[in-house]
């Protein structure tokens, strides 16, 4: 369908539980940003549209996509710094500034996702536990909102709106372009080790003593197929590789497996099975390998038939922010639902993080607890009663993952909710920027 | 090697930027808007580390084109050749048009080039120049929406033919593509009878062929077929056909 430039598609969360048939604006030039209030319909932002939350789309809403604000603005070497458009892609951002030994290092894990997306969602990496969020790597930004025109927003400019752009969802406007602040990163090779656990407490402790060494992601790759495996499973620690000092391979730039269909094989079978697999190889190998950036930094890069293999029903995935102080309790927790409802998990994963939190960005000084489910009654059940545990404990649970989530769990876990909504309303009283999710938790 | 590209700053225009400026081309980048040449002349200095000047300028004014391409030497400067990947279109450019839109895509489409290559084949006659221009299959036949684009654009193709007959005992590197729709943002939307070509393998062969004496082509390919059926069947059969495919 052809309305001015607009194309109808029918597009998907990442995660499948939602779609809608939306009509997407690509301008490729600054006059074209400019008029989208032409239009006169409430607008949203997209980047690769690889949120797992319906970020990018809403049925009512034009979906703005960047994709050809893509270019490298500005670049000082001396003051480590780029500026570059919010349409650019993490492996390209990537493969320009690690030619002079920078990068951001709070990179999420695949590497088609744009710096704007990730600016939106406040993104973290593997690295969370020592450089927390994205966030921690913005210096400036200029948006442009249809009504309040542009902005260039830092600590020291617009610091509100500033604050409310990142992890703000894309509702205060588009991001046209970003500085960033870089880091030396001189070898680009890592040492990957791991570390065997028998329960979820081994595991925790395992995460929390590594988390503290020095230039080193530590995550962990866990059990969940019933309670007697529950937390057994690997620490793993990318360490970076001083003794590899090979060539930096460029990080691609174009999708593996495009073509691959959607086939629902994941089930409690098939999921056990894989998983003993990959335990026992992993049991059964050296504890350390050598890797290279790609392989360590975008994990999922390769593995698109993970996700693939939940079929077109796709998945859900649950990602918790647990203070160390109650942990024990979310998991004495877990497994009494566990019993209960015998749901059927296919990752499970612990890292720690590191970060203040505030408005609706999923950051804190906690630990970062990760599990996908296959999208079935049982475990729709299942997840409503983690939501319970997460309002009980003071859990944060991450509104960029879980599509599901509703405004009244939200509203009770984030106790900045309120806040960000209304200053939200504020800003664009008309509300222009909207999307499912906005619409969901009804900011 | 420098090479100016009229029109720089998107669809073909850009892609045409970032194929040359790959290639260590030097560059003068001409556009309307500063905003979108300063950005695609940092990401490409950057990236490629060539030499770029951008011209900010309105084609549908004679004045700009004379201060700001003509009688700007830094332009010619080592300059080797030309490329005119530019199209100006408006809403409604039917029968009903005032003569002033009409004189407007005339100048934009046709007018301009004709008037700049004019000049060049003064400035350039000593030296071996490229001069690269870009038709469209809406000018293959005449047509119901956008009449005076493809007007333009067909007198283009014949401006290019004539280029071909004067350059005979000269060094001019003449090359003229007719293009169908390509996946550029005046696609974005349209659903199509016949696929979209691709901008960057477009890109490719021009910059490929931009040492061939003289070239006239059409792409994608299929526009070839295409046009030799417009060519080979009777306009009045066509006209029937098109009428009776109207009334249905």
């Amino acid at each position: 369908m052809s309305i001015n430039g607009l194309e109808k598609t029918k597009t998907f969360s990442f995660d499948r539980s939602h779609s809608a048939k939306v009509l997407f604006k690509r301008p490729d030039k600054f006059r074209e940003i400019e008029d989208l209030s032409k239009h006169n319909r409430t607008l949203i932002n997209t980047g690769s549209n690889l949120s797992y939350s319906p970020l990018g789309f809403y049925k009512n809403s034009i979906s703005v996509k960047l994709k050809k604000f893509n270019r490298i603005i500005d670049f000082n070497l001396k003051k480590k710094e780029i500026t570059v458009e919010s349409g650019i892609t993490l492996s390209q951002l990537l493969n320009f500034t690690l030619l002079y030994d920078l990068w951001i290092p709070q990179i999420p894990g695949y590497p088609f996702i744009t710096i704007g997306g990730a600016i939106a969602s406040d993104a973290h990496g593997k690295s969370c536990a020592l450089h927390g969020t994205i966030k921690n790597s913005i210096k400036e930004m200029t948006i442009f909102h249809i009504k309040n025109g542009w902005l260039s927003l830092s600590e020291k400019e617009n610091k509100e709106i500033y604050n409310l752009t990142i992890g703000g969802i894309g509702l205060t406007g588009t991001i046209v372009n970003v500085t960033l602040k870089l880091e030396e990163f001189k070898n680009k090779n890592f040492i990957t080790y791991k570390t065997k656990v028998n329960s979820v407490n081994e595991c925790i402790s395992e995460i929390t003593k590594k988390s503290k060494e020095k230039d080193s992601f530590v995550y962990s790759w866990n059990m969940a197929e019933n309670l007697k495996s529950l937390g057994k499973g690997f620490v793993f620690q990318n360490k970076i590789n001083n003794g590899n000092v090979e060539n930096f391979k460029f990080i691609p730039e174009e999708k593996k497996n495009k073509f691959l269909p959607f086939l629902p094989i994941w089930n409690k079978l098939t999921l056990k099975t894989a998983n003993w697999i990959f335990y026992y190889l992993n049991n059964s190998s050296n504890h350390f390998r050598e890797d290279d950036f790609t392989s360590v930094i975008f994990p999922f890069y390769g593995k698109e038939a993970y996700f693939k293999f939940f079929g077109k029903k796709g998945f859900y995935e649950s990602q918790l922010l647990i203070s160390e102080n109650t942990i024990e309790d979310f998991f004495d927790e877990f497994k009494f639902i566990y019993k209960k409802f015998n749901p059927t998990i296919s990752l499970f994963s612990v890292k720690n993080m590191r970060g203040t939190q505030e408005f609706l960005r999923f950051e804190d000084n906690k630990i970062c607890v990760t599990f996908d489910f296959i999208n079935n009654k049982k475990n729709i059940l299942f997840m409503s009663e983690l939501d319970k545990i997460c309002v009980k404990l003071k859990i944060i649970p991450s509104i960029i993952k879980d599509s599901r989530l509703s405004k009244k769990i939200v509203e009770q876990c984030y106790p900045e909710y309120s806040r960000f909504r209304d200053l939200i309303n504020n800003y664009d009283k008309k509300r222009i920027y909207k999307s499912e999710i906005s619409q969901r938790l009804e900011i | 090697m420098k090479y100016l590209i009229v029109g720089a700053t998107s669809g073909l225009g850009r892609e045409l930027a970032y194929t040359f400026a790959e290639k260590k081309n030097n560059l003068v980048l001409a556009a309307r808007d500063d905003r979108d040449l300063q950005a695609i002349k940092s990401d490409l200095s950057l990236k490629f580390r060539v030499e770029i000047k951008t011209i900010s300028i309105d084609f549908s004014d004679i004045e700009e084109i004379n201060n700001k391409i003509l009688y700007d030497k830094e332009v010619h400067k080592n300059l080797n050749g030309v490329l005119f990947p530019i199209g100006f279109m408006v809403d409604k450019d039917n029968l009903l048009l005032d003569l002033k839109t009409i004189q407007n895509i005339i100048f934009a489409n046709y007018a301009s080039t004709n008037y700049l290559i004019s000049k060049f084949f003064e400035l350039f006659k000593n030296q071996e120049f490229t001069i690269v221009g870009f038709g469209s299959v809406s000018g293959l036949l005449g047509r119901n929406v956008n009449i005076n684009y493809a007007a333009a654009k067909r007198a283009l193709e014949s401006f290019f033919e004539s280029l071909a007959f004067q350059n005979k005992k000269k060094n001019f590197l003449i090359q003229f593509y007719t293009l169908g729709y390509l996946d550029t943002n005046l696609s974005f939307g349209k659903k199509l009878n016949l696929p979209k070509g691709n901008v960057k393998k477009i890109s490719e062969i021009v910059y490929k062929n931009r040492n061939r004496k003289f070239l006239k082509r059409l792409y994608p390919f299929y526009w070839r077929i295409v046009s030799l059926l417009i060519k080979v069947i009777p306009f009045n059969l066509i006209l029937s056909i098109k009428n009776l495919i109207s009334k249905d």
